[in-house]
């Protein structure tokens, strides 16, 4: 998209928090929310910024830095895709607490294609993630129940009083994926000849 | 649109009757783009309804989205369905473990080096 095809009354904005006070400063969670246009063009900024900030401020390894990635991506392009519609805005909140845990929340304005509500969501997010095995040939259908469900500790949907839905991941930091932790030179899944 | 190039050419030394696609893919996969780029693979696929083989070199591709690995998946399922084979060769970690948490690594063989692949294949 070149820079007239961009649309102009919903820039890309943010805000950087440093919550809780009355912990000592590298220890305080930072929130940072991005606001960004339903539009997957700004997605791989996104991207590259959920791949910074996980490698830098979390203590996650590469290796979760990419999954989380991955992650963010999914969720923004399912709210972009049904929750949110054109025109419309997407709302990117990441929670990192370093050492801790790193959480991403998403929320859409309920205006997009698919109109559902939290309860729902739940049950059929709970439905694919039973029904998309390994064996799925499926065309659509991985993002939520494999990629974000996976790489994730705790997923909840909830409702947004006044329309949409919020989606909020978190991923605990346990001592095998902190920084140290890469995946292996011989990767299992590389075959050879 | 975020940047990807793929390129297709033909592998030679495949057997008689079978035609072997190298495809490269440098740059990113995602939402944005993914629906135009796979517009060209079907095409070769549609245009080779039988003895087709795939190699996908993804020793550039940095990032592929779910979307991206369903044409993937639906590429597999046209070429395996007429006897065929896909393998992919040179991804990167992250690539291969985006592949691997959504089991399309137990379906599509990955190598490390394109040698290797072709040797699968051809």
């Amino acid at each position: 998209m070149d820079q007239k095809s961009m649309p102009q009354s919903a820039p890309l904005t943010g805000e950087i928090k440093v919550v809780q006070k009355d912990v000592p400063l590298d220890e305080r969670p930072i929130e940072i929310k991005i606001i960004i246009p339903t539009q997957a063009y700004f997605l791989s900024g996104i991207r590259d910024f959920v791949v910074n900030l996980t490698k830098n401020l979390t203590g996650f390894s590469m290796q979760w830095a990419f999954r989380f990635q991955a992650v963010v991506d999914e969720l923004c392009n399912n709210a972009i895709e049904h929750g949110s519609k054109s025109g419309a805005v997407v709302g990117v909140t990441l929670i990192s607490t370093k050492g801790k845990s790193l959480e991403v929340i998403v929320e859409d304005t309920g205006t997009g294609n698919v109109k559902i509500n939290a309860e729902d969501l739940t049950k059929l997010y709970k439905e694919k993630r039973g029904n998309v095995g390994a064996q799925y040939l499926g065309f659509r259908g991985r993002g939520l129940p494999k990629i974000v469900g996976e790489w994730t500790d705790e997923l909840i949907f909830e409702n947004i009083t006044g329309g949409g839905i919020r989606v909020r991941a978190k991923k605990y930091l346990r001592k095998e994926e902190a920084i140290v932790s890469s995946l292996s030179v011989s990767n299992p899944i590389h075959l050879t000849v | 649109m975020t940047p990807v190039q793929i390129t297709i050419e033909d592998i030679a030394g495949a057997a008689s009757g079978k035609i072997v696609k190298l495809i490269r893919v440098v740059g990113q996969l995602d939402e944005s783009n993914v629906d135009e780029q796979a517009k060209a693979i079907y095409q070769v696929v549609e245009a080779n309804p039988s003895g087709l083989s795939l190699i996908f070199d993804f020793m550039g591709l940095e990032y592929m989205n779910s979307k991206s690995i369903g044409y993937l998946t639906d590429w597999y399922s046209k070429v395996s369905a007429l006897g065929g084979k896909v393998a992919i060769a040179g991804a990167r970690d992250n690539i291969l473990d985006i592949l691997q948490v959504v089991g399309l690594t137990q379906l599509v063989n990955a190598y490390p080096t394109l040698d290797e692949a072709k040797a699968a294949v051809l």
